[in-house]
């Protein structure tokens, strides 16, 4: 093979710095259309069915809410943080949003098993198609948010061992993306569920 | 046999190999660019095109002048004949696109096959031609649309409930068609899969006063001519499509849904025999939505009676609570 | 031993997990065409139950063994081919197959980029591929046999075995498949789209992109918001049919006993699938569209007529693809007002088809026609296109769909519009740029032969279809022979079948030129069709990055043939002008008028 002369868009990092973001954003599009396809479902389902059955969301769904929104705050300071090239600083706001994702999930755990308590549950005979709907959403959203706590621990690895600068945070950048959109989504999901499933 | 294929097939293709390698290694030893295509042969495919389009016309005459025959008879339902005019409009408007355009297509490109004393034309756009191809087909669409749309209303309004009309549940199953008229009452009774044993293969609620007179048949269900028909369609188990052609009818049987069509027809089957001169005539009601392996046998003759004939043929089944 | 270990690794990371697009073309290319030949083997046994029907065949015997007993196939394993057969060349062959091939090998070489956005995900998209096609296959050899309900596996029949043998373990296989096969599609479309709106070479506009790319650009849109929620309805009948759920099923009596199932609707899956099913359509199509556009500029030496305009119908029907899935669903009860404004939506895509059409048709006219079997078979699309998209008036509208839903017309309709017009354009492209994939020569001359078999036999089957639709024949009837209504549709159906057969063997043609070439063509020249376009300033041996040196930049747009001078000789002496010439004093750039 004959060598090429490497100009810019030959190099990896510069080809990486042009084409991560928008590959996230897209990728994002797509998991919007997913569940936009979830819940027009939920809508065509509730509109065919005469008994459809509102489900009071447990309180740990409430929490979550909230556990999630200051997990998105923390990363953001994180962020800010480390455009000031304050390394520390940022390796500290991303194991704390890393805990709260956590948290996160335990709550979302304790939401279902508060739902399965009250006898409502995701499939067999005793399930409606309302409570069926509302298990699979927010299971997959989890799915989704654990593809997001892998980015956060190799961030949080990778800030430990300072690889960040305030001229090098493209990998911060995208993990918070992520981060942020699972948040707005889980805040979609839960406004639906609540008031319109 | 299989291995009298296998050597078949590789000597075919080992003759093939060397076919082609003498053809390249002489067109090569005469100073040809092997891949070029010579004028003459693109001008031997330019004839082909304009051979392409009279056999193409040709075969297009050919089947409808063969099989124009074949085709559904006359409408015999009311709407039915207003969508076979809307048929007939669609057809006049895009015949003529369909040849016209290819007439255009192979004329030139018969006419403007490579020769090295021409120039193309460089023309790459014209806002006046675009505007017109733009312009003209909305035109033709717009008047498509709200012929079709003002059948589409037509087919669509429900029947008046005042007026007479005979109401039958449609209801399949795999892989048979079953009818259940309403009876005097003019109402169905209750039906739900839960109720389905035995005999009673539409699960008619028996505790429903509706239900007993209703009268449910297989095999073949009459209806009266001239007299609109409600359709109530059900499925049992998997969806299927309740079709019966010779009245521009088609309205698919949902499991866990009531779906609805109605029409009047207009022709009874012993007229419809004389008219396709076919003693064996009958009208069928047929499955067009794929439900299982022998969805290609899930049928019910339809009979179109005489207002009289059906009367007395419907107070000969028996009903429901019998 | 280091040597030899070494040129290992080299022939691992070149031939099978290569992260270079022209490889990952050529993986899409043959795997899709491997896809293809199985689903016309397919089409080619059940063509011979519907021409002779109950007759014994050894070709049948011998490929479908214990599913035909005495060469006679079962009734649902004929369901099985069917669905098999359109779940294969519609997603695996003319997805995947088409864009696969075409977007990976034109979209770095058409814009100037020396790879995709990211390789890695290119070589997953190709290997999610790749298994999710052998899944494909190995559900056809399950207990119960494959997914038989249809391509568009409507519930409740895809989701009981009770209904249908094929809808036990089959189906299940179908269902992972298409999951993995979605992954692959979007891991693909991500990088298309990212590639041709970040990495276009210096001078490379958007109004400088060939047609191909616009077409690739608007798949992948199309792509990426469709089959999200296809993958959405997928998963919710998979949970359906094994995790007790009830979001299609409702009220089901079968086999003896009522299902436990309530509440649920089929008809919604309907809409979910056919969201993206009818994007779909386009997802086939636009790119034979963009392949053709751009051969038939070059081979007539004649600028692509209305070049904006082709852009824009492309955005139009890229748009109403999405608004028009309930034409499909005409008679399943829905609403009459949502009927009536699902009608109008697919009445309007013919606007942009018309203009489509027309402007082929000007760019032929006074041309100066080479013809190459690329240029024969992009004609033949512009036919296709046509012939099929006139019949489109009549099933769009919903009060003519009432009597033709789902029979033969339907098959004869979108086999010709979408089928054909696609294949044609694929054949197109594998001809065109055959040099650049193997960098040698197809014989041209099979070729020619090769696109009269096709388009002849190929309108042999479809075009009586439409005759068979009129009269009420429905589709996925294992035979007529059940209705004396049919009985005089014998004749037709052994003449389709009989041009079945002549296409399938025609294709043989092409299995022969194609694989002969690529071992033993003659060396392809740099620019054998020459044409405008980057990829041919590329060297003819496949090199990592693209080009020696430095990218080439870009100065007008990709279709200056032809282009004269006032006094009438060509502009640089040749009747074409590559991208890469820089504009004379006071001379437009044709794209950006």
């Amino acid at each position: 093979m004959t060598t090429i002369t490497v100009d810019n868009i030959n190099s990896r990092a510069e080809l990486k710095r042009k084409t991560a973001k928008p590959l996230l954003w897209i990728g994002i599009m797509s998991i919007v259309m997913f569940f936009g396809g979830w819940t027009s479902a939920v809508i065509v389902s509730k509109g065919s069915i005469s008994d459809w059955l509102s489900i009071h969301l447990p309180n740990a769904f409430y929490v979550s809410s909230v556990i999630i929104v200051l997990s998105s705050i923390f990363f953001h300071l994180g962020y800010l943080a480390i455009k000031k090239d304050q390394k520390k600083t940022l390796f500290i706001f991303v194991l704390l949003t890393l805990l709260s994702g956590f948290g996160f999930v335990i709550s979302q755990y304790l939401g279902w098993k508060t739902l399965y308590e009250n006898g409502i549950v995701a499939t067999g005979s005793s399930s409606t198609n309302a409570s069926s709907y509302l298990y699979l959403i927010t299971f997959f959203h989890v799915l989704h948010l654990l593809a997001g706590l892998i980015s956060l621990i190799v961030v949080s690895v990778k800030s430990k061992k300072e690889r960040y600068s305030s001229s090098n945070f493209l990998g911060v950048e995208l993990s918070l993306i992520y981060w942020h959109f699972l948040g707005a989504l889980w805040i979609y999901l839960f406004i639906f569920l609540k008031y319109i499933a | 046999m299989a291995i009298i294929i296998t050597v078949v097939v590789l000597l075919l293709i080992v003759s093939g190999v060397q076919i082609l390698k003498i053809a390249e290694l002489r067109a090569i030893s005469q100073g040809e660019k092997i891949y070029e295509v010579s004028e003459k042969e693109g001008k031997s495919q330019a004839i082909l095109m304009l051979v392409f389009l009279v056999a193409f016309m040709g075969f297009f005459v050919w089947q409808i002048a063969s099989w124009g025959g074949l085709l559904l008879p006359v409408s015999a339902s009311e709407h039915g004949v207003g969508l076979d005019n809307l048929m007939n409009v669609t057809l006049f408007m895009i015949i003529p696109v369909f040849i016209i355009t290819h007439i255009l297509l192979f004329w030139f490109a018969f006419k403007y096959a490579y020769s090295s004393k021409r120039k193309a034309v460089y023309f790459a756009h014209s806002n006046k031609l675009e505007l017109i191809w733009t312009v003209v087909p909305s035109l033709a669409l717009t008047v498509l649309i709200l012929y079709g749309l003002s059948n589409w209303n037509t087919i669509m309004k429900p029947i008046n409930q005042e007026e007479e009309h005979v109401l039958i549940e449609l209801v399949g199953q795999q892989f048979s068609w079953g009818a259940r008229y309403a009876g005097e009452d003019g109402k169905l009774g209750r039906a739900d899969v839960n109720y389905i044993e035995g005999v009673n293969f539409m699960g008619v609620d028996a505790s429903d006063e509706n239900s007993n007179d209703d009268v449910v048949v297989k095999g073949e269900f009459h209806i009266p001519v001239n007299v609109p028909v409600q359709f109530v369609m059900r499925s049992i188990d998997i969806i299927h499509s309740a079709y019966m052609p010779h009245f521009r009818a088609q309205m698919n049987c949902v499991p866990g849904l009531k779906t609805q069509f109605n029409f009047t027809p207009t022709i009874t089957t012993k007229e419809m025999k004389e008219i396709t001169q076919n003693d064996e005539f009958e009208y069928v009601l047929l499955c067009n939505k794929i439900c299982g392996a022998a969805h290609y046998n899930m049928q019910m003759n339809i009979v179109v009676d005489s207002k009289e004939d059906y009367e007395k043929w419907l107070a000969e089944q028996k009903t429901f609570a019998e | 031993m280091s040597t030899h270990h070494h040129h290992h690794e080299d022939f691992l990371f070149k031939y099978i997990f290569s992260t270079d697009h022209k490889m990952i073309s050529k993986q899409f290319l043959i795997t899709g065409f491997l896809m293809g030949f199985i689903g016309m083997v397919m089409s080619t046994l059940f063509r011979l139950q519907l021409g002779w029907p109950g007759e014994s065949f050894w070709l049948v015997d011998a490929l479908m063994g214990s599913w035909a007993e005495d060469g006679v196939m079962a009734p649902d394993k004929y369901l099985s081919l069917v669905t098999m057969h359109g779940t294969i060349m519609v997603f695996f062959l003319l997805t995947a197959g088409l864009s696969g091939t075409f977007s990976n090998l034109l979209i770095p070489l058409q814009i100037g980029a020396r790879d995709m956005a990211s390789g890695f995900l290119n070589m997953l998209s190709y290997w999610f591929f790749f298994v999710s096609s052998v899944i494909m296959l190995i559900s056809l050899g399950v207990e119960g046999g494959a997914a038989s309900a249809g391509w568009t596996i409507y519930p409740p029949l895809s989701a009981l075995p009770q209904a249908i043998p094929g809808s036990g373990l089959g189906m299940t296989l179908w269902l992972v498949s298409m999951a993995i096969f979605i992954v692959s599609s979007l891991l693909g479309s991500l990088n298309y789209i990212v590639t041709i709106l970040n990495l276009r070479t210096k001078g490379m506009s958007m109004t400088r992109l060939p047609l191909t790319i616009w077409a690739f650009l608007l798949t992948a849109i199309i792509g990426v918001l469709s089959f999200p929620v296809l993958l959405s309805a997928a998963l919710l009948l998979v949970f359906d049919r094994s995790f007790g759920t009830s979001f299609f099923l409702s009220d089901i009596y079968i086999g003896g006993q009522v299902l436990e199932h309530s509440g649920g609707s089929p008809i919604l899956f309907e809409h979910l699938f056919w969201f993206l099913g009818h994007p779909e359509v386009y997802i086939v199509l636009l790119p034979a569209l963009g392949i053709t556009s751009e051969i038939i500029s070059t081979m007539s030496r004649k600028p692509i007529f209305g070049y904006r305009a082709m852009i824009g119908s492309m955005l139009a029907i890229a748009f109403l693809s999405f608004i028009v899935w309930g034409h499909h669903m005409f008679v399943t009860g829905m609403n009459p007002f949502l009927g009536a404004v699902f009608t109008f939506t697919t009445l309007l895509i013919a606007i942009p088809s018309a203009v489509k059409v027309f402007n082929y048709l000007t760019t032929l006219w006074k041309g100066n026609i080479v013809y190459s079997p690329a240029a024969l078979f992009s004609i033949g699309l512009v036919s296709t296109f046509i012939s099929g998209g006139v019949t489109g008036l009549v099933l769009g509208d919903s009060a003519l769909d009432i009597n033709v839903h789902d029979t033969y017309f339907v098959v004869g309709h979108f086999h010709i519009v979408m089928g054909l017009s696609a294949i044609f354009g694929m054949f197109a492209g594998v001809y065109h740029w055959f040099p650049k994939l193997f960098g040698r020569m197809m014989n041209n001359k099979l070729g020619n032969v090769h696109f009269w078999i096709t388009i002849v036999s190929a309108y042999g089957v479809f075009f009586p279809m439409h005759f068979l639709g009129l009269a009420g024949v429905p589709r996925r009837y294992y035979t007529n022979s059940n209705f004396p209504l049919f009985d005089n549709m014998v004749d037709i159906n052994e003449l389709v079948s009989t041009f079945a057969i002549i296409a399938a063997v025609g294709q043989l043609l092409f299995m022969f030129n194609f694989i002969y070439s690529a071992l033993r063509g003659p060396k392809a020249p740099m620019n054998p069709w020459r044409a405008n376009s980057l990829e041919w300033t590329a060297p003819v041996e496949h090199i990592h990055g693209n080009w020696y040196g430095d990218i080439p930049e870009v100065h007008r747009w990709a279709y200056d043939y032809s282009k004269v001078d006032e006094s009438g000789e060509y502009i640089g002496g040749e009747d074409f002008i590559p991208q890469t010439v820089p504009l004379a004093e006071n001379e437009h750039d044709g794209g950006g008028h």
